[in-house]
């Protein structure tokens, strides 16, 4: 499915983005000894390089002068299931959305840190290599046993309904790549219930209620204001 | 029964008709039988009477008459008195022959008599009745000025216009008024037809500044009368009245009165327009106030980060080896801080700008709460420092519609504020409850609060309280919270807390969840 990264190979990133700044920092923040950065600055060049570099992750900025990122992210889904990272300014939630819909796997918004985006990229890259999820999921107190459908926190075990297990579960899956809401309802509740969001903030809630320390200020459940939520990355 | 029924409320039309209840058929008529009456009177009274004083009745008769049924008939009493007297009592009785030629005199005095006292009465009851239509005219033109005295706007004084003039002249009404440079319709009576000609003789009327239409010179065949409104200088519209008593524009005194109702109603609309044009070129001022004051706030919100960041940079390119590991970190640390303020009063700026452009668009889902709170304490975390933030939320909080990314937004800026204020190790408190159809998170600090006088003030654009060197605000931060709270059909307020401290109330709209929404399960 993905492009190869053998063994002593560096991963490899392409960054399409038009911006000579921000391929600038971007090359010198990454391009050390963890990874090997390409870049492209038009949405047809980045196809191209796509094809020719064979990226283990891309960096896609949305505002790109002669495609629009979307339509960027679609004609790689056609042949490739590369993790593909947006990167775009506040103002645009919904191309944020529509992105992540379209099959872009996470979004970052600008300005960001370096820290961020290794994570992200880190996140990105270890689901793209590690096929089969680990059975029992741990971040911070919280312990997911999937086999045994098991939660607890600092060892307490939590009682779930079965739809909290099924959000939840949902997230442990897909840790660290942020799930829009209508992903996320059409999965568990089904697309009837993509006109229904409140059932989901709802769950996501009572779920926060049982899991987190302080419901107002979550650690595990986080919400990426106006796409949906994420759960953060395991260890 | 033609036009006497109209009468009474045509202030203007019938001044010389008066009020006589019967048409001039039926008047004579009564003058007749009167005569009849006084005749059969008289006869009873023969035995008693010398003919000469039976003329005294037949003067009652007429004055009767010139009280209630008016001049013409009067006369017509007092002749036909002279004839029946003549008829039936002067010797040789049922003949108009004379036999005592002493008569003649006594006729002529009653005829005399009769003539000039039904004139008088005639005219005393005449001025009266005329004085009655001028009272009724003032009384009208009073309406009208008290009504549009109190008119604020054009609108206001047509819909005065039409109210008045519709009941005072017994009319229909049009007022037509210039548009982008054509005249339009403006106003009209309810239920009217449309005059086909109205807008030509109005423009007409417009242009040559004269009454035209019914009862003028000019295309007097139209059932219409068309005044123009003039002001000093120009014309600001004209007025059609179509008369219900088609003959009533004919008179004088409707002309005049028509005319004082046009100059009422241009000097109303000429002062709703100077009024207008006064308004406007003091919000004109004001923006350009706005704009200067925005513009010396931009650039200096702008420089002073980039300043910053600039020379960390600079001082860690050119010096970066001679300084100390510790103040290296230092001016990164600076820098990344500065710049990140940056950021933040870019978005504030843009928020702004859609603001006032009316191009935000709310993006509204049902929202929990306690995760709006957590967004928004996510996103000033690393500026907390050593502040504590208390959260207290009332259970069972109901989801809201808002636009959540907007809405952090403005409890950022609420927390930002509150930071601002409060000194180190201090505490902010946000809380949320429900209550009177709405949802009220308020953001509290410790700080020294506001004066009572400036509470409404600090959500105005560029309010800034004194504040500690270097956390000066932009003063948008709070006018930004406000359009967002509005937008959203909610309300924002500030009150000083009774242990000292600013207390910032948002109230957000509950709405009921649609039929349908509330069935599904959690």
């Amino acid at each position: 499915m993905v492009s190869e990264s053998g063994g002593s190979k560096l991963p490899r990133i392409l960054v399409i983005d038009d911006e000579t700044a921000i391929q600038r920092f971007l090359k010198t923040a990454l391009d050390d000894v963890e990874y090997s950065v390409h870049q492209a600055t038009t949405g047809h060049a980045g196809l191209a390089a796509a094809v020719a570099v064979r990226p283990d992750v891309i960096l896609l900025d949305l505002g790109l002068p002669d495609l629009d990122g979307i339509e960027v992210i679609r004609r790689i889904r056609e042949w490739s299931q590369v993790p593909i990272i947006v990167v775009s300014v506040r103002e645009r939630e919904d191309d944020k959305v529509r992105a992540l819909d379209t099959g872009a796997d996470d979004y970052l918004t600008k300005p960001f840190g370096v820290g961020e985006l290794l994570a992200r990229v880190k996140v990105a890259l270890r689901r793209s290599l590690q096929q089969v999820p680990e059975p029992v999921f741990r971040v911070d107190d919280l312990q997911v046993d999937l086999p045994h459908r098991r939660v607890s926190v600092r060892g307490a075990e939590v009682q779930l309904t079965p739809t909290e297990y099924e959000l939840l579960r949902m997230l442990v899956t897909h840790a660290g790549k942020v799930l829009t809401h209508s992903q996320i309802l059409k999965q568990i509740w089904g697309v009837a219930y993509l006109e229904q969001p409140h059932v989901l903030r709802v769950n996501i809630s009572n779920l926060r209620r049982k899991i987190e320390l302080d419901a107002s200020r979550p650690r595990y459940i986080l919400t990426e204001p106006a796409v949906g939520y994420r759960l953060k990355a395991g260890e | 029964m033609d036009h006497s029924t109209s009468n009474h409320s045509a202030a203007a039309s019938h001044p010389h008709r008066g009020r006589a209840p019967a048409s001039s058929g039926v008047r004579y008529l009564a003058a007749v039988a009167l005569v009849a009456v006084a005749t059969g009177i008289c006869e009873q009274a023969r035995p008693f009477l010398s003919p000469v004083n039976m003329v005294m009745g037949y003067l009652l008769v007429v004055v009767l008459a010139a009280v209630f049924l008016g001049r013409r008939p009067a006369m017509a009493s007092a002749f036909l008195g002279v004839l029946a007297f003549d008829y039936f009592f002067v010797p040789p009785r049922f003949s108009f022959r004379i036999a005592d030629k002493e008569y003649l005199v006594t006729f002529l005095a009653l005829f005399t008599v009769g003539g000039v006292i039904s004139t008088l009465v005639a005219r005393a009851r005449e001025s009266l009745e005329a004085l009655k239509v001028r009272e009724r005219q003032t009384t009208s033109l009073y309406h009208l000025s008290r009504d549009l005295a109190a008119a604020a706007d054009a609108e206001a004084v047509l819909d005065a216009v039409v109210r008045n003039l519709e009941e005072s002249l017994d009319s229909k009404l049009v007022v037509f008024l210039p548009k982008d440079g054509e005249l339009a319709l403006a106003a009209q009576s309810q239920g009217l037809e449309q005059d086909p000609d109205g807008l030509d003789l109005a423009g007409w009327c417009f242009r040559s500044r004269r009454m035209a239409g019914r009862g003028t010179d000019s295309f007097s065949s139209s059932t219409w009368t068309y005044i123009p409104l003039k002001a000093l200088a120009d014309t600001l519209g004209v007025l059609g009245v179509r008369f219900a008593n088609g003959d009533a524009v004919e008179s004088l005194q409707s002309h005049r009165l028509l005319n004082a109702f046009a100059s009422l109603i241009a000097m109303a609309l000429e002062r709703v327009r100077l009024f207008q044009g006064a308004q406007e070129a003091q919000i004109l001022k004001a923006r350009e106030n706005l704009e200067r004051a925005l513009l010396n706030s931009i650039s200096h919100d702008l420089r002073t980060p980039l300043a910053v960041i600039t020379g960390a940079l600079s001082a860690l390119i050119d010096e970066g080896e001679k300084l100390t590991g510790d103040s290296r970190t230092d001016l990164l640390l600076t820098a990344r801080d500065e710049a990140g303020r940056l950021n933040r009063f870019v978005a504030n700026l843009l928020d702004m700008t859609r603001l006032e452009a009316g191009a935000l668009k709310l993006r509204l889902e049902p929202c929990d709460v306690q995760d709006l709170i957590g967004c928004a304490l996510a996103a000033v975390e690393q500026r907390l420092g050593a502040t504590e933030v208390a959260v207290q939320l009332e259970p069972e909080l109901p989801l809201v519609s808002i636009d959540m990314v907007l809405m952090i937004q403005v409890l950022v800026n609420l927390l930002d504020n509150a930071l601002k204020h409060t000194p180190a190790g201090g505490t902010i408190e946000i809380s949320a409850r429900q209550g009177d159809g709405q949802l009220a998170i308020a953001v509290a600090d410790r700080g020294p609060g506001v004066p009572e006088h400036d509470l409404a003030r600090i959500f105005d654009k560029f309010y800034s309280t004194p504040v500690p060197e270097g956390v000066g605000g932009t003063g948008l931060g709070l006018s930004i919270c406000k359009g967002i709270v509005e937008a959203h059909g909610g309300t924002i307020r500030a009150e000083n807390r009774d242990a000292g401290g600013l207390r910032v109330v948002v109230g957000i709209p509950l709405v009921e969840p649609r039929e349908g929404e509330t069935d599904h399960g959690v």
